[in-house]
């Protein structure tokens, strides 16, 4: 078994040195590339996945979301409540808020964001939403007749250039009329504009929660309790240690309340995966077994000598499988160079996405995965063409 | 000793069968140098690939050193033609990406002989065949009477009980042509090598102990060394 993978191998390696160059370079050319194919577009998926679950932490959801116990409109107690999520160990921030649906109307522009009223230093402990003010300030824990503003949501003149309903261009210190729930119409100035990259924050509108309790005639309630743990991952072991401190209210995790958004859009791009995935292995395939199939067809005399001398068959197909292992190391090897190359370039040149730049996230198991997959493309593209041609009876194939 | 039994190999063409050997029967002592000749088309060749088991007879019995070769099965005729048989071919057959050293150790690597016995004997091999200085030039850096003796050197290197020829003069000039027939004479008569030769040329009966003619896949007749004549080109 040695002696044959000893000369099955001593074959592979003669075969690839004083063989034809050009095809094998050119091969493991394509091999390569196909290798940067398997991971480069996951790798993108996963950097967009990553960027969306950040955004979800830091510009919608923090960490947890308390939200009120069945059958209810209201946290109720929200002051004693948010006292005590503060002091459990791991929590680092809590912000009581209100979400409501307004009108907000400018110079006959009318929208119907959604609007968030928070108090803006507890906002501060949770989100990043206040450190993405680009025009204007953030609210301020007095404020009355102020609002914050998404970029999306000011727009600009000319809507062609808007990808929602907008304001038509508001800015900073010019007023608007908001239309609560409650019939109830004030006018209130813009304070800030935000551009957070996050289409949540940035489509909608803020107010203190001072404010809006004003409207309302509503006092120590909320109907959302947003928390920020310290360490992102363990979310499930917190909101088990909420429950042991007595919250009592429905409490969810980020990743449970952007599920079907982020899910919708990773299975868009995991189909879009797949397929890239298996046009790229199906590439693979052809191209090495057209390569060894050409190879054993233009070696078919060569083979049936090989046979008459006594060389088994078996050694023929190793030296072959040899060599697509060898064309498969090395295009992984050089696979390996050029994403290298292309991370380096898309770390000094990040994709733009809607959401904000994304660098591919390039993990082990996708690295172990698609190393695999070619691996196993590769045995089976060098075995079969192998397997056929030394099928054939040694007088045919002598005979060409 | 060959020993052969009333083999027949008959071929389906369609609806016609081709009768390529009609119930031959014959025996080679050890240490002989039988040439096998005939008309194109008679046989002689189809003849020497069932000696060589690069073939099996539609019928009829075959034993090559007491062996009954049909009851092999493939791995069995492998491994056999790899330790008793060694083949020349009419064109080399070679392996080009190989130099003369490497084609002639491929047999023994594969019985698992060491890389340092392997080139000890393939270098005594090789200077036996008066290629000795040759020893790294590929195929195509050699003449075709170079290639043919890398070949011959080839199927010596086990040590073959038979060694079976099929034309391999048929692509070398006459002078080229006398050094491989000289290199079968000595092999026969120094290390009393068997030896299986195809040839159609008149010229080689001289190197020859019997020659067996054969006519439309039977043996014609067969003659010794003293009955064979000698035409000299």
């Amino acid at each position: 078994m040695f002696e044959e993978s000893q000369v099955a191998f001593f074959l592979a390696k003669r075969s690839i040195v004083r063989g034809n160059k050009g095809t094998l370079y050119l091969t493991i050319l394509i091999i390569g590339m196909v290798f940067v194919n398997l991971i480069f577009l996951p790798s993108i998926i996963s950097g967009v996945a990553v960027l969306f679950n950040q955004q979800s932490i830091d510009y919608s959801y923090g960490n947890l979301v308390i939200e009120p116990k069945k059958n209810q409109i209201y946290i109720n107690n929200v002051d004693e409540l948010q006292k005590k999520i503060e002091r459990i160990p791991g929590v680092t921030g809590v912000s009581p808020r209100f979400i409501t649906g307004a009108t907000i109307v400018y110079k006959g522009n009318a929208v119907t964001p959604v609007l968030y009223a928070v108090n803006p230093n507890d906002e501060r402990r949770v989100l990043k939403t206040a450190s993405k003010v680009v025009s204007g300030e953030y609210l301020s824990e007095a404020d009355t007749g102020q609002v914050v503003i998404g970029y999306r949501l000011a727009g600009n003149e000319d809507e062609k250039l808007d990808v929602i309903p907008s304001l038509g261009g508001v800015d900073v210190g010019q007023a608007v009329d908001i239309t609560f729930n409650n019939g109830v119409t004030r006018q209130y100035r813009i304070k800030g504009i935000i551009n957070s990259d996050s289409y949540g924050a940035d489509s909608n509108a803020f107010i203190t929660k001072k404010e809006y309790e004003s409207v309302f005639g509503l006092e120590n309630k909320a109907n959302q309790i947003l928390v920020r743990t310290q360490e992102t991952g363990n979310e499930d072991k917190m909101r088990n240690t909420l429950m042991s401190f007595g919250v009592q209210e429905k409490i969810w995790t980020w990743e449970e309340k952007s599920a079907n958004f982020l899910n919708q859009i990773i299975g868009s791009f995991n189909i879009i995966n797949l397929i890239g995935t298996v046009v790229s292995l199906i590439i693979a395939v052809v191209v090495i077994f057209i390569v060894i199939f050409i190879n054993t067809v233009y070696r078919r005399k060569q083979i049936g000598i090989l046979k008459a001398i006594g060389i088994d068959r078996s050694i023929i197909i190793k030296s072959y499988i040899f060599q697509a292992l060898f064309i498969f190391a090395i295009g992984t090897i050089i696979g390996f160079f050029f994403l290298f190359l292309i991370l380096q370039l898309l770390a000094a040149n990040p994709i733009v996405f809607p959401g904000g730049p994304v660098a591919p996230v390039v993990d082990s198991m996708l690295i172990i995965r698609s190393t695999i997959s070619l691996l196993a493309v590769s045995l089976i593209a060098g075995y079969v063409p192998a397997w056929i041609t030394t099928k054939e009876d040694i007088l045919s194939a002598i005979r060409g | 000793m060959i020993i052969g039994r009333d083999i027949k190999r008959i071929y389906g063409m369609g609806a016609v069968q081709v009768r390529a050997l009609d119930g031959v029967s014959l025996e080679i002592q050890k240490g002989e140098f039988v040439g096998v000749m005939g008309s194109s088309g008679s046989g002689k060749s189809t003849l020497l690939h069932m000696l060589g088991l690069l073939d099996r007879p539609t019928s009829g019995f075959i034993s090559i050193d007491g062996v009954d070769v049909g009851t092999l099965d493939e791995r069995g005729r492998t491994v056999f033609r790899l330790k008793r048989l060694g083949y020349v071919f009419q064109d080399y057959a070679l392996v080009p990406e190989l130099t003369a050293q490497e084609n002639v150790y491929l047999p023994s690597m594969v019985r698992g002989m060491s890389s340092r016995e392997c080139t000890l004997v393939c270098a005594e091999i090789l200077s036996l065949v008066g290629l000795g200085d040759r020893i790294h030039h590929l195929p195509g850096e050699m003449s075709g009477g170079e290639q043919q003796r890398v070949a011959i050197a080839r199927a010596l290197v086990n040590k073959p009980t038979i060694l079976l020829a099929d034309e391999p003069c048929a692509n070398l000039d006459s002078q080229n042509s006398r050094i491989i027939l000289d290199l079968f004479k000595r092999l026969n008569k120094d290390l009393h090598q068997t030896i299986v030769m195809v040839s159609h040329e008149e010229w080689h009966k001289s190197y020859f102990d019997r020659i067996i003619y054969m006519k439309d896949g039977v043996i014609e007749t067969e003659k010794n060394e003293d009955q064979a004549g000698i035409e000299t080109p």
